[in-house]
């Protein structure tokens, strides 16, 4: 009887774990767009510290990024074509992953700009790239999760599917 | 075939009706649900882009007020006449600009009375996050710009530093700001171009000019075209900063 109520058990809790990996992605993207908007000149800045492109590409991306991020993050806040705005995340964090190892392979010193306006790091300051990595692969982990499971509670896809 | 048979049968039918049809509407609201995410998301991308645009235009050409006095295209204030250029990048909030100051302006003193080197300052705003949204970056740069354009730059560049507000403080107001530049004798003009903000936008247009170089840092110092740096990205000490005036000196 156990052996048969453990599997039924866990696809009970899948929704509620989407609902906190779709929640907890939200605020990761609001949080991170909404530092960075309010100075898109820094945010150019941080861009062109990883020395990937020219100035006036960086300028773009820095000024697009935050935007995105905060769209992204209110889409997946309400829950709307979870799967895809997952995967859109999930795209968007291995890009910035690949950055940050590309920085760090090229030993620049440079704050990656995650969540702050980044870019300037001078004397004494030490990049910390292996934390970077590891938190946004963590970040990484809950948008799989919603790829994989994209049901969850208190969404719109809920509501409109007629889930519930 | 009894009547229960198919009775059962009609069922099924309908269960399976009732299933394609809830399946088919899955399939609409997850079409157009994904067009609206992706219509979200071009037009946040476009509305970023638009704001950019819109914020060019503050630092377009025609809009700032280039200091007179400024050299290297209008974005840094000169000192000496000596051979060797050395820039130095700074911004007014930044502490480690400060202790480059202490630790080599002496050096620096002495190698514009030698007449070895020309410093040209190009005074950056990268750090206006760092005063509790009071831009200090920005309105000490642009006070820098006006005292150099009454021609107190230097004076005034050390006095900033000297009364260096700390990071994360609302930095110095703007009647703090144009008092200590009464005491290197700035006057009225100088209190005007402060409390009207006059080279603000300027101080934007030297950080882009800035980060369009490469640099991502202050202070950033370099030497006849070249970044000077100690080991690791650390500040340059003294004694590395003097090695690479003799080398390009030659």
């Amino acid at each position: 009887m156990d052996l048969r109520q453990q599997p039924s058990r866990l696809a009970a809790a899948w929704p509620w774990i989407s609902t906190l990996a779709r929640l907890g992605l939200a605020a990761v993207f609001l949080i991170a767009g909404g530092l960075k908007v309010t100075d898109l000149a820094a945010s150019a800045r941080a861009v062109n510290a990883y020395d990937l492109m020219s100035y006036d590409t960086a300028k773009v991306i820095g000024a697009v990024q935050p935007f995105l991020e905060i769209a992204l993050g209110l889409l997946l806040l309400i829950g709307i074509a979870t799967r895809l705005s997952a995967a859109i995340a999930a795209v968007l964090l291995v890009i910035f992953i690949a950055g940050i190892v590309s920085a760090w392979a090229r030993g620049l010193q440079i704050d990656c700009g995650c969540f702050s306006k980044g870019g300037e790091l001078t004397g004494g300051r030490t990049a910390q790239y292996g934390l970077d990595i590891l938190r946004d692969v963590g970040f990484l982990a809950l948008a799989g999760i919603l790829v994989w499971k994209p049901r969850s509670k208190f969404s719109v896809d809920g509501l409109l599917m007629g889930d519930r | 075939m009894s009547k229960g048979n198919r009775g059962r049968d009609r069922a099924a039918a309908k269960r399976i009706v009732e299933q394609q049809k809830a399946a088919e509407r899955r399939r609409r609201v997850t079409i157009w649900t994904s067009v609206g995410v992706v219509a979200v998301l071009l037009i946040a991308g476009l509305i970023g882009w638009g704001v950019l645009a819109n914020q060019e235009k503050s630092t377009d050409a025609s809009k700032v007020n280039t200091p007179s006095v400024a050299v290297d295209d209008g974005t840094a204030f000169a000192v000496g006449t000596g051979p060797v250029t050395v820039d130095i990048y700074e911004d007014f909030m930044c502490p480690i600009c400060h202790s480059f100051e202490d630790q080599t302006g002496p050096t620096i003193t002495q190698m514009v009375a030698d007449k070895k080197i020309t410093v040209r300052y190009h005074p950056v705003s990268i750090l206006d996050r760092a005063s509790n949204g009071t831009q200090y970056s920005t309105r000490s740069a642009g006070a820098a710009a006006a005292a150099a354009v009454d021609g107190k730059f230097l004076e005034y560049h050390k006095v900033l530093f000297d009364n260096q507000p700390e990071e994360n403080s609302d930095g110095l107001s703007n009647e703090k700001l144009i008092e200590l530049g009464q005491s290197v004798g700035l006057g009225d003009t100088f209190a005007t171009a402060v409390n009207d903000k006059t080279y603000d936008s300027w101080a934007t247009k030297v950080t882009e000019t800035f980060a369009s170089r490469g640099y991502n840092g202050t202070p950033t110092i370099v030497v006849n075209g070249k970044q000077v740096e100690g080991p690791n990205n650390t500040l340059p000490t003294t004694e590395v900063f003097t090695q690479a005036v003799t080398a390009a000196a030659g």
